[in-house]
Protein backbone atom coordinates (compact mmCIF):
# COMPACT_ATOMS: atom_id res chain seq x y z
CA UNK A 1 0.00 0.00 0.00
CA UNK A 2 1.82 3.14 -1.05
CA UNK A 3 -0.36 5.11 1.80
CA UNK A 4 1.07 6.13 4.68
CA UNK A 5 -0.23 7.59 7.45
CA UNK A 6 1.52 10.71 8.41
CA UNK A 7 -1.01 13.37 9.98
CA UNK A 8 -0.20 17.09 11.14
CA UNK A 9 3.20 18.04 11.52
CA UNK A 10 5.63 21.00 10.76
CA UNK A 11 7.94 23.92 12.18
CA UNK A 12 5.65 24.59 14.67
CA UNK A 13 4.45 21.53 16.61
CA UNK A 14 5.27 23.13 19.77
CA UNK A 15 2.15 25.24 18.86
CA UNK A 16 3.49 28.48 20.08
CA UNK A 17 3.53 31.35 18.23
CA UNK A 18 4.89 33.72 21.12
CA UNK A 19 8.45 33.64 20.67
CA UNK A 20 7.76 35.14 16.91
CA UNK A 21 5.93 37.71 18.46
CA UNK A 22 8.96 40.45 18.78
CA UNK A 23 9.84 40.03 15.06
CA UNK A 24 7.55 42.17 13.67
CA UNK A 25 10.58 45.09 13.20
CA UNK A 26 12.76 42.37 11.67
CA UNK A 27 14.85 42.59 8.91
CA UNK A 28 13.48 39.47 7.60
CA UNK A 29 10.42 39.72 6.22
CA UNK A 30 9.30 36.16 6.58
CA UNK A 31 9.60 36.78 10.73
CA UNK A 32 7.85 39.79 10.21
CA UNK A 33 5.36 37.83 8.11
CA UNK A 34 4.89 35.57 10.88
CA UNK A 35 5.07 38.09 13.73
CA UNK A 36 1.72 39.58 11.70
CA UNK A 37 -0.39 36.70 11.87
CA UNK A 38 0.62 35.99 15.07
CA UNK A 39 -1.20 39.17 15.62
CA UNK A 40 -4.42 38.81 14.09
CA UNK A 41 -7.32 40.18 15.93
CA UNK A 42 -5.68 41.56 19.04
CA UNK A 43 -6.60 44.38 20.11
CA UNK A 44 -3.57 45.16 22.03
CA UNK A 45 -1.33 45.02 19.28
CA UNK A 46 -2.97 47.76 16.80
CA UNK A 47 -0.70 50.53 17.61
CA UNK A 48 2.66 48.04 16.72
CA UNK A 49 0.33 46.83 13.77
CA UNK A 50 -0.28 50.22 12.22
CA UNK A 51 3.48 51.36 12.92
CA UNK A 52 4.55 48.09 11.24
CA UNK A 53 1.95 48.92 8.27
CA UNK A 54 3.90 52.51 7.43
CA UNK A 55 6.66 51.29 7.40
CA UNK A 56 6.36 47.41 5.25
CA UNK A 57 7.30 47.50 1.99
CA UNK A 58 6.80 43.70 1.44
CA UNK A 59 3.70 43.26 -0.14
CA UNK A 60 3.09 39.53 1.40
CA UNK A 61 3.57 41.02 4.51
CA UNK A 62 1.71 43.81 4.51
CA UNK A 63 -1.16 41.81 3.73
CA UNK A 64 -1.12 39.89 6.53
CA UNK A 65 -0.92 43.43 8.82
CA UNK A 66 -4.08 44.26 7.33
CA UNK A 67 -5.38 41.09 7.66
CA UNK A 68 -4.51 41.70 11.15
CA UNK A 69 -6.01 44.49 11.52
CA UNK A 70 -9.48 43.02 9.97
CA UNK A 71 -9.35 40.92 12.11
CA UNK A 72 -9.49 43.42 14.67
CA UNK A 73 -11.80 45.54 13.26
CA UNK A 74 -12.11 48.00 15.30
CA UNK A 75 -11.99 52.24 14.68
CA UNK A 76 -8.13 52.09 15.59
CA UNK A 77 -7.75 49.48 13.20
CA UNK A 78 -9.46 51.50 10.50
CA UNK A 79 -6.97 54.73 11.82
CA UNK A 80 -4.07 52.46 11.08
CA UNK A 81 -5.02 51.64 7.26
CA UNK A 82 -6.87 55.40 6.40
CA UNK A 83 -3.37 56.41 5.71
CA UNK A 84 -2.49 54.01 2.79
CA UNK A 85 -5.36 55.52 1.01
CA UNK A 86 -2.78 58.49 0.25
CA UNK A 87 -0.25 56.26 -0.49
CA UNK A 88 1.48 56.39 -3.97
CA UNK A 89 1.38 52.93 -4.53
CA UNK A 90 -1.71 51.81 -6.32
CA UNK A 91 -1.39 48.28 -5.15
CA UNK A 92 -1.05 49.68 -1.67
CA UNK A 93 -4.04 52.08 -1.70
CA UNK A 94 -6.40 49.11 -3.46
CA UNK A 95 -5.41 46.49 -0.58
CA UNK A 96 -6.34 49.14 1.76
CA UNK A 97 -9.78 49.86 0.51
CA UNK A 98 -10.34 45.97 0.40
CA UNK A 99 -9.34 45.86 3.50
CA UNK A 100 -11.49 48.60 4.94
CA UNK A 101 -14.56 47.33 3.23
CA UNK A 102 -14.33 44.45 5.31
CA UNK A 103 -14.97 46.52 7.92
CA UNK A 104 -18.38 48.33 7.04
CA UNK A 105 -19.42 49.40 10.56
CA UNK A 106 -15.84 50.37 12.10
CA UNK A 107 -15.63 52.63 8.85
CA UNK A 108 -18.98 54.70 8.74
CA UNK A 109 -17.92 57.39 10.91
CA UNK A 110 -14.65 58.01 8.93
CA UNK A 111 -16.92 58.46 5.75
CA UNK A 112 -17.80 62.18 6.64
CA UNK A 113 -14.31 63.71 7.17
CA UNK A 114 -12.80 61.45 4.08
CA UNK A 115 -15.78 63.13 1.99
CA UNK A 116 -14.66 66.25 3.12
CA UNK A 117 -10.87 65.59 2.60
CA UNK A 118 -9.57 68.83 0.76
CA UNK A 119 -7.69 65.57 -1.90
CA UNK A 120 -10.14 64.89 -4.43
CA UNK A 121 -8.91 61.22 -5.22
CA UNK A 122 -9.11 60.71 -1.39
CA UNK A 123 -12.88 61.53 -1.72
CA UNK A 124 -13.47 59.56 -4.58
CA UNK A 125 -11.50 56.50 -3.62
CA UNK A 126 -13.47 56.45 -0.20
CA UNK A 127 -16.68 56.17 -2.31
CA UNK A 128 -15.79 53.11 -2.39
CA UNK A 129 -15.93 52.60 1.28
CA UNK A 130 -19.91 52.32 1.23
CA UNK A 131 -20.31 49.91 -1.13
CA UNK A 132 -20.95 47.13 2.07
CA UNK A 133 -22.08 49.61 3.95
CA UNK A 134 -26.45 49.21 4.61
CA UNK A 135 -28.13 51.03 1.93
CA UNK A 136 -29.67 53.29 4.06
CA UNK A 137 -26.54 54.08 6.01
CA UNK A 138 -24.76 54.38 2.14
CA UNK A 139 -27.26 56.50 0.56
CA UNK A 140 -27.28 58.69 3.25
CA UNK A 141 -23.69 59.51 2.76
CA UNK A 142 -23.06 59.58 -0.53
CA UNK A 143 -26.02 61.71 -1.04
CA UNK A 144 -24.38 64.55 1.23
CA UNK A 145 -21.10 63.87 -0.53
CA UNK A 146 -22.60 64.16 -3.72
CA UNK A 147 -24.65 67.56 -3.11
CA UNK A 148 -21.89 69.49 -2.13
CA UNK A 149 -19.11 67.52 -4.77
CA UNK A 150 -17.72 69.94 -7.48
CA UNK A 151 -15.44 67.14 -8.68
CA UNK A 152 -17.57 65.39 -11.46
CA UNK A 153 -15.35 62.31 -11.40
CA UNK A 154 -16.14 62.28 -7.51
CA UNK A 155 -19.50 62.12 -8.01
CA UNK A 156 -19.21 59.70 -11.07
CA UNK A 157 -17.34 57.52 -8.28
CA UNK A 158 -20.25 58.13 -5.65
CA UNK A 159 -23.12 57.45 -8.60
CA UNK A 160 -21.27 54.24 -9.30
CA UNK A 161 -22.02 53.18 -5.70
CA UNK A 162 -25.12 54.41 -5.22
CA UNK A 163 -26.47 52.22 -8.70
CA UNK A 164 -25.54 49.15 -6.52
CA UNK A 165 -26.47 50.14 -3.22
CA UNK A 166 -29.12 53.05 -3.32
CA UNK A 167 -32.14 53.50 -2.09
CA UNK A 168 -35.30 55.60 -3.68
CA UNK A 169 -33.80 58.69 -1.48
CA UNK A 170 -30.89 59.55 -3.82
CA UNK A 171 -33.27 59.74 -6.80
CA UNK A 172 -33.55 63.50 -6.35
CA UNK A 173 -29.90 63.98 -5.03
CA UNK A 174 -29.23 62.43 -8.27
CA UNK A 175 -31.22 64.50 -10.80
CA UNK A 176 -30.16 67.53 -8.85
CA UNK A 177 -26.46 66.25 -9.91
CA UNK A 178 -27.25 65.60 -13.40
CA UNK A 179 -28.43 68.96 -13.97
CA UNK A 180 -25.20 70.49 -12.09
CA UNK A 181 -23.10 68.63 -14.46
CA UNK A 182 -25.34 68.78 -17.97
CA UNK A 183 -22.42 70.22 -19.23
CA UNK A 184 -20.42 67.11 -18.49
CA UNK A 185 -22.67 64.27 -20.39
CA UNK A 186 -21.08 61.14 -18.80
CA UNK A 187 -23.01 62.77 -15.67
CA UNK A 188 -26.27 62.77 -16.82
CA UNK A 189 -26.12 59.58 -18.67
CA UNK A 190 -24.21 57.87 -15.15
CA UNK A 191 -27.21 59.62 -13.52
CA UNK A 192 -30.05 57.56 -15.62
CA UNK A 193 -28.38 54.30 -15.24
CA UNK A 194 -28.32 54.56 -11.78
CA UNK A 195 -32.10 56.63 -11.31
CA UNK A 196 -33.44 53.28 -13.85
CA UNK A 197 -31.91 50.82 -11.52
CA UNK A 198 -32.80 52.15 -8.28
CA UNK A 199 -36.85 52.96 -9.04
CA UNK A 200 -36.88 50.12 -11.38
CA UNK A 201 -35.88 47.37 -8.61
CA UNK A 202 -38.74 49.15 -6.46
CA UNK A 203 -40.80 47.67 -9.31
CA UNK B 1 -36.33 29.75 11.73
CA UNK B 2 -36.74 31.20 8.28
CA UNK B 3 -34.05 28.58 6.83
CA UNK B 4 -35.67 25.73 7.80
CA UNK B 5 -38.92 26.70 6.22
CA UNK B 6 -39.44 25.08 2.34
CA UNK B 7 -42.39 26.97 0.97
CA UNK B 8 -44.97 24.99 -0.75
CA UNK B 9 -46.11 27.42 -3.17
CA UNK B 10 -44.11 30.03 -5.74
CA UNK B 11 -45.94 33.04 -6.92
CA UNK B 12 -43.52 36.25 -6.67
CA UNK B 13 -42.53 37.09 -9.88
CA UNK B 14 -38.86 38.49 -10.24
CA UNK B 15 -37.40 41.02 -12.84
CA UNK B 16 -34.78 40.33 -14.95
CA UNK B 17 -32.89 43.26 -14.11
CA UNK B 18 -33.73 42.41 -10.41
CA UNK B 19 -31.86 39.19 -10.90
CA UNK B 20 -29.07 40.46 -12.38
CA UNK B 21 -28.68 43.10 -8.91
CA UNK B 22 -29.16 40.00 -6.80
CA UNK B 23 -26.50 38.10 -8.53
CA UNK B 24 -24.54 41.29 -8.74
CA UNK B 25 -24.46 40.78 -5.04
CA UNK B 26 -24.05 37.84 -4.27
CA UNK B 27 -20.86 37.31 -6.70
CA UNK B 28 -19.83 40.18 -4.41
CA UNK B 29 -20.33 38.34 -1.18
CA UNK B 30 -19.13 34.91 -2.53
CA UNK B 31 -17.53 34.99 -5.73
CA UNK B 32 -20.31 32.65 -7.18
CA UNK B 33 -21.28 34.09 -10.23
CA UNK B 34 -24.47 33.23 -12.73
CA UNK B 35 -25.57 33.89 -15.49
CA UNK B 36 -28.79 34.74 -17.24
CA UNK B 37 -28.21 31.19 -18.85
CA UNK B 38 -28.87 29.51 -15.22
CA UNK B 39 -32.03 31.77 -14.61
CA UNK B 40 -34.01 28.76 -13.76
CA UNK B 41 -31.41 27.67 -10.92
CA UNK B 42 -31.44 31.29 -9.61
CA UNK B 43 -35.39 31.85 -9.84
CA UNK B 44 -36.02 28.71 -8.07
CA UNK B 45 -33.79 28.85 -5.41
CA UNK B 46 -34.81 33.15 -4.85
CA UNK B 47 -38.30 32.46 -4.88
CA UNK B 48 -37.84 29.78 -2.43
CA UNK B 49 -35.86 32.29 -0.26
CA UNK B 50 -38.79 35.05 -0.48
CA UNK B 51 -41.07 32.44 0.85
CA UNK B 52 -39.52 31.02 3.21
CA UNK B 53 -39.07 34.72 4.67
CA UNK B 54 -42.50 35.73 4.44
CA UNK B 55 -41.28 38.63 1.65
CA UNK B 56 -43.60 39.82 -0.10
CA UNK B 57 -41.32 40.87 -3.01
CA UNK B 58 -37.96 40.67 -4.28
CA UNK B 59 -37.41 44.02 -3.10
CA UNK B 60 -38.68 43.06 0.44
CA UNK B 61 -36.65 40.07 0.07
CA UNK B 62 -33.27 41.98 -1.14
CA UNK B 63 -33.38 44.43 1.47
CA UNK B 64 -33.70 41.84 3.90
CA UNK B 65 -31.00 39.96 2.86
CA UNK B 66 -28.57 43.06 2.83
CA UNK B 67 -29.46 43.59 6.10
CA UNK B 68 -27.97 39.87 7.19
CA UNK B 69 -31.71 39.68 9.21
CA UNK B 70 -31.86 36.24 10.72
CA UNK B 71 -28.59 35.31 9.28
CA UNK B 72 -30.28 35.11 5.40
CA UNK B 73 -27.15 35.20 3.87
CA UNK B 74 -26.20 31.84 5.56
CA UNK B 75 -29.34 30.73 4.23
CA UNK B 76 -29.06 32.07 0.78
CA UNK B 77 -25.70 30.64 0.13
CA UNK B 78 -26.85 27.43 1.71
CA UNK B 79 -29.47 27.32 -1.23
CA UNK B 80 -27.21 28.25 -3.70
CA UNK B 81 -24.64 25.33 -2.62
CA UNK B 82 -24.45 21.83 -2.63
CA UNK B 83 -24.05 20.41 0.51
CA UNK B 84 -24.45 17.02 0.29
CA UNK B 85 -21.01 15.55 -0.73
CA UNK B 86 -20.35 12.20 -2.36
CA UNK B 87 -17.19 10.13 -3.49
CA UNK B 88 -15.52 11.87 -6.78
CA UNK B 89 -17.00 15.10 -6.45
CA UNK B 90 -15.84 17.42 -8.62
CA UNK B 91 -13.62 15.02 -10.48
CA UNK B 92 -12.21 17.05 -12.95
CA UNK B 93 -9.84 18.41 -9.99
CA UNK B 94 -9.08 14.65 -9.49
CA UNK B 95 -8.07 14.42 -12.87
CA UNK B 96 -6.15 17.66 -12.23
CA UNK B 97 -4.32 16.06 -9.64
CA UNK B 98 -2.96 12.92 -11.11
CA UNK B 99 -2.43 14.59 -15.24
CA UNK B 100 -0.75 17.48 -14.20
CA UNK B 101 -0.49 18.95 -10.76
CA UNK B 102 1.66 15.08 -9.18
CA UNK B 103 3.73 15.25 -12.42
CA UNK B 104 5.19 18.33 -11.13
CA UNK B 105 5.20 17.26 -7.71
CA UNK B 106 6.75 13.98 -8.14
CA UNK B 107 9.73 15.30 -10.61
CA UNK B 108 11.36 17.64 -7.85
CA UNK B 109 11.28 14.23 -4.94
CA UNK B 110 13.35 10.86 -5.62
CA UNK B 111 10.67 7.76 -5.73
CA UNK B 112 10.43 6.98 -2.06
CA UNK B 113 10.04 10.39 -0.83
CA UNK B 114 6.57 11.52 0.59
CA UNK B 115 3.87 13.81 -0.93
CA UNK B 116 0.99 14.78 1.74
CA UNK B 117 -2.21 16.46 0.64
CA UNK B 118 -4.70 17.42 2.63
CA UNK B 119 -8.63 17.64 2.00
CA UNK B 120 -9.70 20.21 4.60
CA UNK B 121 -12.63 20.34 6.03
CA UNK B 122 -13.23 16.91 4.66
CA UNK B 123 -16.36 16.33 6.30
CA UNK B 124 -17.28 12.55 6.79
CA UNK B 125 -14.22 11.07 4.51
CA UNK B 126 -15.61 11.20 0.97
CA UNK B 127 -13.06 13.31 -0.17
CA UNK B 128 -9.82 12.01 1.59
CA UNK B 129 -11.14 8.65 0.66
CA UNK B 130 -11.59 9.80 -3.06
CA UNK B 131 -8.39 11.34 -3.40
CA UNK B 132 -6.87 7.65 -2.10
CA UNK B 133 -9.19 6.05 -4.18
CA UNK B 134 -8.51 7.89 -7.50
CA UNK B 135 -4.51 8.33 -7.02
CA UNK B 136 -4.59 3.87 -6.10
CA UNK B 137 -6.50 3.52 -9.44
CA UNK B 138 -5.28 6.51 -11.77
CA UNK B 139 -1.87 7.73 -10.96
CA UNK B 140 0.53 4.82 -12.45
CA UNK B 141 3.45 6.13 -9.71
CA UNK B 142 1.18 5.52 -7.02
CA UNK B 143 3.88 2.98 -6.26
CA UNK B 144 6.58 4.58 -6.11
CA UNK B 145 6.12 7.56 -3.35
CA UNK B 146 4.80 7.57 0.33
CA UNK B 147 1.93 9.73 -0.16
CA UNK B 148 -0.12 10.88 3.26
CA UNK B 149 -3.10 11.81 2.92
CA UNK B 150 -4.49 13.72 6.25
CA UNK B 151 -8.56 14.87 6.35
CA UNK B 152 -9.15 17.63 8.61
CA UNK B 153 -12.33 19.05 9.90
CA UNK B 154 -13.82 21.76 12.85
CA UNK B 155 -16.72 18.46 13.45
CA UNK B 156 -15.63 15.68 15.66
CA UNK B 157 -18.48 14.20 14.98
CA UNK B 158 -17.95 14.27 11.41
CA UNK B 159 -14.58 13.20 11.59
CA UNK B 160 -15.88 10.18 13.78
CA UNK B 161 -17.82 8.74 10.78
CA UNK B 162 -15.04 9.49 8.79
CA UNK B 163 -13.19 6.98 10.71
CA UNK B 164 -15.50 4.28 10.65
CA UNK B 165 -16.13 5.15 6.79
CA UNK B 166 -19.77 3.93 6.36
CA UNK B 167 -21.51 5.37 3.38
CA UNK B 168 -24.74 4.78 1.60
CA UNK B 169 -25.69 4.28 -1.62
CA UNK B 170 -26.10 8.28 -2.31
CA UNK B 171 -22.41 8.91 -1.39
CA UNK B 172 -21.09 6.14 -3.53
CA UNK B 173 -23.47 7.18 -6.99
CA UNK B 174 -20.58 8.66 -8.70
CA UNK B 175 -18.08 5.08 -8.13
CA UNK B 176 -18.28 2.20 -10.50
CA UNK B 177 -19.74 -1.09 -9.42
CA UNK B 178 -15.89 -2.52 -9.69
CA UNK B 179 -14.27 -0.28 -7.69
CA UNK B 180 -17.21 -0.53 -4.79
CA UNK B 181 -16.73 -3.98 -4.81
CA UNK B 182 -12.78 -3.95 -4.92
CA UNK B 183 -12.91 -1.01 -2.27
CA UNK B 184 -16.07 -1.44 -0.29
CA UNK B 185 -17.93 -3.98 2.07
CA UNK B 186 -21.69 -4.54 2.81
CA UNK B 187 -22.78 -3.94 6.33
CA UNK B 188 -26.12 -4.02 5.97
CA UNK B 189 -28.79 -2.01 5.72
CA UNK B 190 -27.88 -0.55 2.02
CA UNK B 191 -24.66 0.73 3.58
CA UNK B 192 -21.24 0.14 2.73
CA UNK B 193 -17.46 0.30 4.57
CA UNK B 194 -14.70 1.45 2.95
CA UNK B 195 -11.66 -1.17 3.01
CA UNK B 196 -10.11 -0.82 6.17
CA UNK B 197 -6.13 -0.57 4.61
CA UNK B 198 -7.91 3.26 3.35
CA UNK B 199 -9.25 3.64 6.59
CA UNK B 200 -6.16 2.99 8.59
CA UNK B 201 -3.91 5.05 6.16
CA UNK B 202 -5.54 8.08 5.88
CA UNK B 203 -5.37 10.40 9.37
CA UNK B 204 -8.47 12.18 10.37
CA UNK B 205 -7.51 15.22 12.56
CA UNK B 206 -9.19 18.38 14.38
CA UNK B 207 -8.32 21.79 12.36
CA UNK B 208 -9.82 25.33 12.46
CA UNK B 209 -8.95 27.09 9.01
CA UNK B 210 -9.06 30.54 10.92
CA UNK B 211 -6.77 29.30 13.79
CA UNK B 212 -2.93 30.48 13.30
CA UNK B 213 -2.69 28.17 16.64
CA UNK B 214 -4.35 25.45 15.21
CA UNK B 215 -2.77 25.64 11.45
CA UNK B 216 0.35 25.41 12.84
CA UNK B 217 0.76 22.17 13.10
CA UNK B 218 0.24 21.62 9.77
CA UNK B 219 3.01 21.95 7.04
CA UNK B 220 4.69 20.97 4.43
CA UNK B 221 1.78 20.07 2.37
CA UNK B 222 1.87 19.43 -1.49
CA UNK B 223 -1.28 19.90 -2.41
CA UNK B 224 -4.52 20.83 -0.53
CA UNK B 225 -8.39 20.32 -0.90
CA UNK B 226 -9.83 23.53 0.30
CA UNK B 227 -13.63 22.96 -1.45
CA UNK B 228 -16.58 25.08 -0.29
CA UNK B 229 -15.74 25.92 3.04
CA UNK B 230 -14.34 29.98 2.32
CA UNK B 231 -17.31 30.95 0.75
CA UNK B 232 -19.24 30.92 4.27
CA UNK B 233 -16.56 32.88 5.89
CA UNK B 234 -16.44 36.96 5.56
CA UNK B 235 -13.64 38.73 3.99
CA UNK B 236 -11.29 39.44 7.19
CA UNK B 237 -11.98 35.22 7.84
CA UNK B 238 -11.12 33.98 4.63
CA UNK B 239 -7.95 36.19 4.44
CA UNK B 240 -7.33 34.72 7.55
CA UNK B 241 -7.47 31.16 5.82
CA UNK B 242 -5.95 32.08 3.14
CA UNK B 243 -2.72 32.82 4.70
CA UNK B 244 -2.85 30.02 7.36
CA UNK B 245 -3.22 27.53 4.01
CA UNK B 246 -0.41 29.53 2.39
CA UNK B 247 1.59 28.24 4.92
CA UNK B 248 0.83 25.06 4.94
CA UNK B 249 1.92 24.43 1.69
CA UNK B 250 5.08 23.77 0.46
CA UNK B 251 6.62 26.55 -1.92
CA UNK B 252 5.17 25.42 -5.24
CA UNK B 253 2.52 24.06 -3.67
CA UNK B 254 -1.47 23.84 -5.03
CA UNK B 255 -4.94 24.24 -3.71
CA UNK B 256 -7.91 23.56 -5.23
CA UNK B 257 -11.19 25.54 -4.12
CA UNK B 258 -14.93 24.66 -4.67
CA UNK B 259 -15.86 25.06 -8.51
CA UNK B 260 -17.82 28.79 -7.22
CA UNK B 261 -15.08 29.78 -5.28
CA UNK B 262 -11.74 32.12 -6.07
CA UNK B 263 -8.80 32.53 -4.31
CA UNK B 264 -7.66 35.57 -6.19
CA UNK B 265 -11.01 37.36 -4.88
CA UNK B 266 -9.65 36.69 -1.53
CA UNK B 267 -5.85 37.10 -1.67
CA UNK B 268 -2.62 37.91 -3.75
CA UNK B 269 -0.92 35.42 -1.88
CA UNK B 270 -1.38 32.48 -4.40
CA UNK B 271 -0.41 32.18 -8.30
CA UNK B 272 -3.35 31.27 -10.86
CA UNK B 273 -2.34 28.12 -12.72
CA UNK B 274 -4.86 26.82 -15.39
CA UNK B 275 -4.39 22.88 -16.18
CA UNK B 276 -6.54 21.52 -18.78
CA UNK B 277 -9.08 19.89 -16.00
CA UNK B 278 -8.85 22.75 -13.62
CA UNK B 279 -8.08 25.83 -12.51
CA UNK B 280 -5.72 25.57 -9.08
CA UNK B 281 -3.81 27.91 -7.38
CA UNK B 282 -0.16 27.84 -6.50
CA UNK B 283 1.75 29.15 -3.61
CA UNK B 284 4.91 30.64 -5.01
CA UNK B 285 7.81 28.07 -5.57
CA UNK B 286 9.93 31.34 -3.76
CA UNK B 287 8.61 34.44 -1.65
CA UNK B 288 9.29 37.39 -3.74
CA UNK B 289 7.64 39.65 -1.30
Amino acid sequence: MPLVKGGAKGAGDSGDLAPQRPTLASSDAESRWTAARALAGRAEAVPELAEALCRETVPRVREAIMTALMRVGDSASVEAILPCLRSQDAGLRAAAIESLQAMPDAIAPFLPPLFGDGDSDVRLLATELARNMKASEATRLLCDLIEREQHPNVCAAAIDVLTEVGTPLAIPVLERCAARFAETPFLPFAVSVAVARISGSEG
Amino acid sequence: MSGSVVPESRSVHIEQEEVQRFCEFLYRRTGMSFTQGKRYFIDRRLEDRIAATGSSSFQAYFSLLRADADHEIEHLINSFTVNETYFYREDHQLRCMTSSLLGGIAGLKPPGSTIRIWSIPCSTGEEPYSIALWLMENWPQVDNYNIEIVGSDIDTRALKAAAEGIYGERALMRLSRDIVSRYFKPVGDGTHQIDEGLRGSIEFTRANLIDPQDMVRYRDFDLIFCRNVLIYFDDASRRQAAENLYDCLRPGGYICLGHSESMSRISPLFGVRRFPNAIVYQRPEADHG
